[in-house]
């Protein structure tokens, strides 16, 4: 691990030195030295991260694929999400956009005299298990983000937006990704909130952000595979979330196998099932039956959609009391 | 659900009451403490060998750090995690933690130890406390990003850099009120207060100049351009004419003779020089790098690095400690 931070660590400083510090001093932008530099960290991680996804991920897809397709311009669009989201653009783009809105808010609660904390400076104890520390934080993000799904799936609304994620029917571990840019910056949102709830999350977090962005392109992939009967409610397999994106799921009736990363909050919150097969992914066709191909115009159908939802003309969410009639 | 609350609560009482050790594992000799600000730990270097012999966690973002007027104690304030761990600056060990202070970056004493000021660079607001109590006394909001501070010799006035805007603000200590501001240069960032208490040198990361401003006449009266990304400005014990520079873009730290205003030398340091400290007879700097993730050891007759010692992510603050009794 220790090589592997090293590495990142060197390829980070080479870039900044000779490429984005001079770059940022040629436009007149270097009082911005820092942020870029911790931007370039991310990049970097997203990077090897998509290296690691690739050398994983795809040969399992190849070896053991769900579905084959002859036209595949459907999966070109999702690998220019993931590009766009791993390699940076869509992380700087939020901080841009809300890093301000953040420090404002922070600055308000301030005035407030309140004052977030983290879990791990609440009890000291825990900087002792630094291991420990990140799995409880991966835990509690993984609750709330749990709860996020739940939330995108039973409110018509963001249901409009997260539908776009969902009208894949060429799942694959680029999928993953594929977000309506407006509930990316929901998500950034939420995320900050529940930082400011338990803390943010310690800082050196590369494998855990490596191994996150991994199971969730797994989960995606358009491979036959489960962790078996055990593994299936310990860790989201490639089984478990397919059923979630399954068509049948999708209608109006249904809507299960939430969790992101551990299946857990399914099984405690009774929305887990284990009894369908590799099946087709996307929306049933209830009368919205275009979500658009393509990047832009997939972000374009998805604005009209939440339009037409605000103002109560879109259909209902198809999973709202799905959950009860599920069981 | 309902047997895992108690659990956790009770797991919670456990870690609460259980300590860090007070002393961190380190050497027998003086101690160097680094703020590796970019992974949330503190490194502890053994002066004599110039190697790290103990990482320890710190609070969220440690960016710099001080020692408190009486010496006893070294104030390590942790940006993100609102909070200020006071350690031993012999060993590094823990000896308390002070919460609830918003987003200290950067913090000083006024030199007549009254005051203790807090600058908040993301909540655009400076705090000042009493320095006995840390209750703090007054809050100026609307300063945009403050960055670094220094103090006139009367203690009277705390200069502030204004990151974003651009500017110096000089806080009035016993009216509690911003005095005036002036216009710097991009990126205000490093400020010092020169010896003789008439000018203060503000380093302008924005661009390749440090700006010479007259505090009394309220004016910026000369630039002297030292390197890209010029960002803190040093005293040099013993030595009243000249300053040092860090230049974080060009990487390196030029010597300014504040007489001349002239630059005498420039000492190549590697990896985005940061913030330094002289050892305890002058002969070195020890500089934080923060692209390299390193400390450099300078030679300060040769000009040369003597060592480069492996510390965490992006190492900011630095304190070497020099023990009276040796
Ligand atoms: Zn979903
Ligand atoms: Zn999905």
């Amino acid at each position: 691990m220790t090589e592997i931070w090293a590495l990142v660590g060197t390829v980070q400083q080479w870039t900044f030195e000779w490429v984005v510090g001079p770059f940022l001093f040629a436009i007149g932008e270097a009082i911005y030295l820092e942020e870029a530099f911790n931007a370039l960290e991310g990049v970097i991680v997203g990077l090897f991260a998509l290296i690691v996804i690739y050398l994983v991920v795809r040969p399992l897809e190849i070896w053991r694929p769900v579905e084959r397709w002859a036209d595949q311009r459907a999966v070109r669009t999702d690998v220019i999400y993931t590009m766009i989201n791993h390699l940076g653009v869509v992380p700087l783009a939020l901080f841009i956009l809300l890093d301000p809105l953040e420090r404002q808010f922070h600055a308000l609660l301030d005035d407030f005299g309140m004052v977030p904390w983290t879990l791990d400076q609440t009890f000291p104890a825990l900087q002792a298990w630094p291991v420990a520390t990140m799995v409880i934080y991966v835990f509690v993000f993984d609750f709330f983000e749990y709860w996020r799904h739940r939330f995108q799936h039973r409110l018509t609304w963001w249901w409009s937006l997260h539908a776009l994620h969902h009208s894949q029917t060429q799942m694959t571990l680029w999928t993953d990704t594929r977000n309506h840019l407006l509930d990316d910056v929901i998500r950034h949102v939420w995320l900050v909130t529940v930082a400011l709830l338990v803390g943010a999350p310690p800082a050196s977090y590369l494998l855990v952000v490596v191994l996150i962005m991994a199971v969730e392109s797994l989960s995606h992939a358009n491979v036959r595979l489960s962790f078996g009967s055990i593994g299936d409610r310990l860790v989201v397999s490639p089984l478990f979330h397919r059923v979630h994106h399954a068509v049948e799921q999708s209608g109006a009736r249904w809507g299960c196998n939430f969790a992101v990363l551990f299946p857990v909050w399914d099984i405690l919150f009774r929305t887990a099932r284990y009894d369908r097969g590799y099946l087709p992914t996307g929306i049933m066709p209830d009368g919205e039956p275009d979500y658009g191909d393509g990047f832009w115009r997939q972000q374009v159908v998805g604005v009209v959609r939440l339009a037409k939802a605000l103002v109560g003309r879109a259909p209902p969410s198809p999973t709202a009391d799905a959950v009860r009639d599920a069981r | 659900m309902p047997r895992l609350v108690p659990a956790l609560v009770g797991l919670a009482l456990l870690l609460s009451t259980a300590l860090v050790p007070a002393d961190a594992r380190a050497g027998s000799g003086n101690v160097v403490i680094v703020l590796n600000s970019g992974e949330d730990t503190i490194s502890i270097l053994d002066q004599t060998t110039m190697t790290e012999v103990a990482r320890v966690p710190a609070g969220r973002e440690p960016h710099h750090l001080m020692p408190t007027p009486d010496g006893r104690e070294l104030i390590i304030a942790n940006a993100r995690s609102n909070d200020m761990i006071f350690v031993d600056p012999r060993k590094g060990g823990e000896i308390r933690r002070l919460r609830g202070i918003a987003d200290p970056y950067q913090i000083g004493f006024s030199p007549d130890g009254k005051w203790f000021v807090s600058n908040s660079l993301r909540l655009d607001r400076v705090d000042v406390y009493d320095a006995q109590t840390y209750e703090r006394v007054a809050r100026f909001r609307g300063l945009s990003t403050p960055s670094h501070m220094s103090f006139s010799a009367d203690s009277r006035y705390v200069f502030v850099s204004l990151q974003d805007s651009g500017e110096l603000a000089a806080i009035d200590l016993t009216t509690k009120e911003v005095a005036w501001k002036v216009a710097v240069g991009p990126g205000a960032a490093g400020v010092l207060t020169t010896e003789d208490d008439r000018f203060v040198y503000v380093g302008i990361m924005g661009s390749d100049y440090v700006s010479v401003v007259d505090w009394r006449e309220r004016k910026v009266v000369d630039r002297i351009r030292t390197g890209r990304g010029a960002h803190n400005v040093f005293l040099i014990p013993g030595d009243k004419r000249n300053v040092l520079v860090s230049n974080r873009l060009s990487s390196n730290v030029s010597i300014v003779d504040t007489e001349t205003r002239q630059v005498v030398r420039q000492i190549p340091v590697p990896g985005g020089p940061d913030c330094l400290v002289f050892n305890a007879d002058g002969s070195q700097i020890w500089v934080t790098g923060r692209w390299s993730h390193k400390v450099y050891v300078v030679d300060m007759r040769t000009f040369q690095v003597l060592r480069s010692i492996p510390v965490g992510r992006s190492p900011h603050g630095i304190y070497l400690h020099v023990d009276p009794t040796s």
